[in-house]
């Protein structure tokens, strides 16, 4: 988004993508120009903090279930370890007896 | 220095261990299945006491942020854990057992947790919306916790059925097995 100065004229264009190019589009001049600017940047502001805050939280919830998956893994081969020690082994991610066992 | 909710270096090494002689005796080295008995006996505990504080602590960790605050709601669910965990474990579990049970429930918390985020996303989508990117980690760790969890069942359910001897008795001519007890 620009804000230019001509004749001592102030226009406002917004920055709008299409496909690989970016194309200027005129919003307005004067007194319009100032206030959709500003509104633009209030918008922008606002939606870089929601960004910021959905980001906290992914960690937040990240760290939450971090520990959940360390227990889950050591669960995991201890199990299968006595199963294994017991005399198991894995087919088909089944557990069976070994033979010789 | 391992963190308050993480396993110590010497825990992750007996881990380690047991992974690697698991796998040589399943591959059929019976020294390792020998060596892999003897560690399992000397190291069980170990991981089982460090595994199980993890647990408490990411449990008191989980109700604290699905509760919000709420007292009334967190004296539920840690009743509700009690209730679960009893359920679950039954009378004379052993410690593997405990174990496994703690990773049921904290796996099936992890569940309701997304759960309740998901919907508080959905509930609150037509008044502020939130980015797809977003939603789409939301749902991915919803989905690979309900995995896990059912994972972590089946881990017991397998443990329960293979490592408690089972009795089999000829009653009225059918042959009946009954479980035993897994506290050797």
């Amino acid at each position: 988004m620009t804000l230019e100065r001509r004749d001592r004229r102030l226009y406002y264009y917004r920055s709008v993508r299409d496909g690989e190019k970016v194309r200027k589009v005129y919003v307005g001049a004067g007194e319009q120009a100032c206030i959709s600017h500003e509104g633009d940047i209030l918008r922008r502001t606002e939606r870089e903090a929601q960004r910021e805050k959905q980001r906290a939280e992914l960690e937040r919830l990240d760290a939450l279930a971090a520990p959940v998956k360390e227990l889950s893994e050591a669960a995991e081969v201890l199990a299968r370890a006595h199963l294994i020690a017991a005399g198991y082994h894995r087919h088909k991610g089944e557990y069976r007896r070994a033979r010789s066992a | 220095m391992p963190g308050a909710l993480e396993l110590s270096e010497e825990t992750r090494e007996r881990m380690a261990e047991l992974r690697g002689l698991s796998e040589k005796a399943e591959a059929g080295d019976e020294e390792a299945r020998k060596e892999l008995r003897r560690l399992v006996r000397a190291a069980s505990p170990e991981i089982i006491g460090r595994a199980s504080d993890i647990a408490g602590r990411t449990e008191w960790m989980l109700i604290k942020t699905i509760s919000a605050g709420e007292p009334l709601m967190e004296e539920t669910l840690e009743a509700r854990l009690a209730l679960m965990r009893e359920e679950i474990a039954g009378e004379d579990a052993s410690p593997l057992e405990v174990l496994l049970t703690e990773r049921v429930v904290s796996c099936w918390m992890l569940v309701e947790l997304f759960d309740v985020l998901m919907a508080a996303q959905l509930w609150r989508g037509n008044e502020k919306s939130v980015s797809p990117s977003y939603l789409k980690h939301m749902i991915r760790w919803q989905e690979s916790a309900t995995r896990r969890y059912l994972a972590a069942i089946k881990g017991l359910v397998q443990v329960r059925k293979l490592l408690r001897p089972s009795v089999q008795i000829n009653y009225a001519e059918q042959q009946v097995n009954v479980a035993g007890d897994l506290k050797r």
